[in-house]
């Protein structure tokens, strides 16, 4: 059934309205067949009311939903080929974990025997057999969490929409469950359109990540893509831990140079095409990039962007050391060492250093973006 | 004596039920055990009461006479709930699914009616039901619709809906917050599942709706078998409650004694229904967690 040239799900142009908020804003996305689809942003971006709109909770104002190439149009939840995993799950207070899970295809009338057979599948996938009596309020957030998972995969969804699934999860389990959902995802090879505000679940888990913000989709790619090469100062910030460094834009084009508030020249390897040459911008660089050096041990020359400043704090982290470095400016940079490589590298409070980093790790953003 | 406070809280709690208790004793316990101790005494010539023990009025309570009244009150009550529940649920309902503040205005509407004397309300229906000049046949006979005027009066159907009148709200404000409280969202959930709307409504809805329902259904069966106003104006003198039975004993036979026992039987009656009752739906309904 699933051609892999046409879209499990597809978003042409969308926007939707609530009186003057617009929640979602000319949104167009394709999303491939058996993909895990993260879609992240903010509280208030627009994701619950974008995956309401694939599961016909919500009409688009403007614009199309496709799911597998065809016009979803104003069909309501029960005639899509879709089922949701809601926040909070959602579950039958009245029912059993069996009747819960047994909903969907006794709405549907199947036969007696196939649903006890499919439920207790469902079960074993989800890994909850025994405990077909209990309630909802007798089980643990996981176990509620797994019952929702369930209870919309026995319908065979050719798209499963969930939104925030482990929110209500502490952090513990919700790593544990980051895992079990993706294995269960491989497993029944179902598209996965996820909603999610946490970055670190979005990058863990998905084959693809939409960044949202404002109703809008501002970057999609893997999650290496965007976590390495963001394309606006919001996905930079938004997504990982990101040095911002104020700087004034010195040449663009095929080379990109830009001049720190403190007078030291940096090369980029990428700025936003809408800049030119004198422009206010923001370079940025991730933490784990940059070196520190003694001033009599900084390589000279080289693709390397170099900066002097002062260790304000070190933080020791287990499995790296954090240091705050204070430069000229009033800005500071995030440095994250590896612990463990011995001699004189660890550095102290009050000292001068020279940092480093690879030019090609700077990427220069408008400021107001 | 604020150290012994701070050390016993318990103390501090009965020190403030204190009042209450005391109330609830003087005019409740009290006159409740001086009318089962009347219920097994005798009634002298002159209306008062000989203390001679016997079970004579708990025998006469089962003299068809009586008996009949007793389950035709039951039969009344049974009406009653069931129509509140049948008129009532849409209703709470209908106003629990209203934006929140028509919901707040609504409610209000179904009370207001209640704040004029149920005495007077009653004689209102009066004057719209009764046979000859009440306004409805009245009316319809002028209009030409009837010649002869419906038995609207003094019978099953009158007292029935005064009660049904006078009971609905305490049917439809429980089951209104029962209602109110169920999460949208496991609406949207069913529906997701390939629910239909009268499926949403019988595999959801209603099972969470049951404690309001069982409230209510309770709230409005037990006033109604105990009534004696309403059948005593809309029942014309021709159909008699067990209420009015009672009243009778009290005020006109002065027979004390057979009121009382009148009364035991009503309240044993009563605490078997809402025993049984919560025992089956009651529980039933709670098992949903909520
Ligand atoms: N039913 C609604 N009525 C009015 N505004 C809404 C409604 N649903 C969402 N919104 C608004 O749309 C915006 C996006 O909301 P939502 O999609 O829930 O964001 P997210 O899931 O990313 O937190 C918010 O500003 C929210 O207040
Ligand atoms: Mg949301």
């Amino acid at each position: 059934m699933s051609d892999a040239s046409v879209p499990a799900v597809e978003l042409r142009d969308v926007v939707k309205r609530f009186d003057d908020v617009v929640a979602v804003d000319h949104v167009s996305l394709q999303i491939a067949p058996g993909e895990f689809f993260a879609l992240l942003g903010p509280s208030g971006s627009g994701k619950t009311t974008t995956l309401r709109m694939i599961g016909g909770f919500e009409l688009p104002t403007e614009g199309e939903v496709l799911i597998e190439g065809e016009p979803q149009g104003y069909k309501p939840p029960y005639q899509r080929p879709v089922n949701t995993v809601f926040q909070n799950y959602a579950l039958f207070p009245h029912m059993t974990v069996a009747q819960n899970i047994a909903f969907g295809l006794e709405m549907r009338g199947v036969p007696k025997d196939e649903i006890r057979r499919r439920v207790g599948e469902m079960l074993n996938l989800v890994r909850l057999s025994g405990y077909e009596k209990r309630r909802p309020h007798q089980l643990s957030g996981g176990e509620q969490q797994r019952v929702a998972l369930a209870r919309a995969l026995i319908n065979q969804p050719k798209v499963l929409l969930l939104d925030e699934p482990l929110g209500a999860l502490d952090l513990k389990l919700r790593k544990a469950m980051q895992l079990e959902l993706k294995a269960i995802q491989e497993q029944v090879g179902i598209t996965f359109v996820y909603v999610t505000h946490d970055q670190e679940e979005a990058i863990t888990m998905a084959d693809r990540i939409a960044v949202m913000n404002h109703g809008r989709v501002l970057q999609v790619g893997p999650p290496p893509e965007v976590y390495e090469q963001p394309r606006t100062l919001f996905v930079a910030d938004f997504i990982g831990e990101t040095n911002f460094i104020p700087v004034e834009v010195l040449r663009v084009g095929s080379t990109v140079e830009v001049l720190t508030a403190g007078g030291a020249r940096l090369q980029a390897g990428w700025a936003e095409p809408s800049l030119n040459a004198g422009a206010p911008a923001v370079a940025a660089v991730r933490p784990e990039r940059m070196w520190l050096h003694r001033p009599n041990t900084a390589p000279e020359g080289g693709p390397w962007n170099r900066v002097e400043g002062i260790v304000r704090h070190v933080i020791y982290h287990g499995l790296d050391i954090r240091y705050e470095i204070h430069l000229a400016g009033e800005c500071s940079l995030h440095v994250r060492l590896p612990v463990g490589r011995g001699d004189a590298d660890v550095f102290q409070r009050g000292e001068h250093v020279i940092v480093v980093w690879p030019s090609e790790a700077t990427r220069v953003f408008r400021r107001d973006s | 004596m604020n150290d012994a406070l701070r050390r016993y809280p318990a103390l501090r709690a009965w020190l403030l039920l204190a009042p209450s208790f005391l109330w609830l004793l003087l005019f409740f316990i009290i006159p409740l055990g001086i009318i089962v101790v009347y219920s097994f005494l005798q009634r002298d010539v002159y209306g008062g009461v000989v203390w001679k023990w016997s079970l004579d009025n708990y025998r006469r309570v089962f003299d068809p006479l009586y008996f009949k009244t007793f389950l035709y009150s039951l039969w009344i009550a049974f009406l009653t709930a069931f129509f509140s529940l049948l008129f009532g649920y849409p209703l709470a309902y209908f106003i629990a699914t209203r934006p929140e503040k028509t919901r707040n205005a609504l409610v209000l509407a179904l009370m207001i009616p209640f704040w004029t004397n149920f005495l007077v309300r009653t004689y209102a229906w009066l004057t719209l039901l009764r046979t000859n000049t009440g306004l409805i046949n009245v009316w319809l006979m002028q209009w030409g619709l009837l010649d002869k005027p419906l038995p609207l009066f003094g019978n099953t159907f009158a007292i029935t809906l005064g009660l049904v009148y006078g009971w609905m709200p305490d049917m439809i404000l429980p089951i209104y917050a029962a209602l109110e409280q169920i999460d949208h969202r496991l609406l949207e959930a069913a529906e997701d599942l390939y629910a239909s709307g009268w499926q949403v409504f019988r595999r959801v809805i209603w099972p969470l709706s049951l404690p309001g329902v069982v409230a209510g259904t309770m709230l409005v069966f037990i006033p109604s078998l105990g009534a004696f106003v309403t059948p005593a104006i809309l029942g014309g003198g021709k159909r008699l409650m067990i209420g009015n039975v009672i009243t009778n004993q009290f005020l006109g036979a002065h027979d004390w004694p057979f009121g009382s026992a009148l009364s035991v039987l009503m309240m044993a009656v009563m605490l078997l229904a809402t025993l049984v009752y919560f025992r089956t739906g009651g529980d039933r309904a709670g098992q949903g967690g909520l």
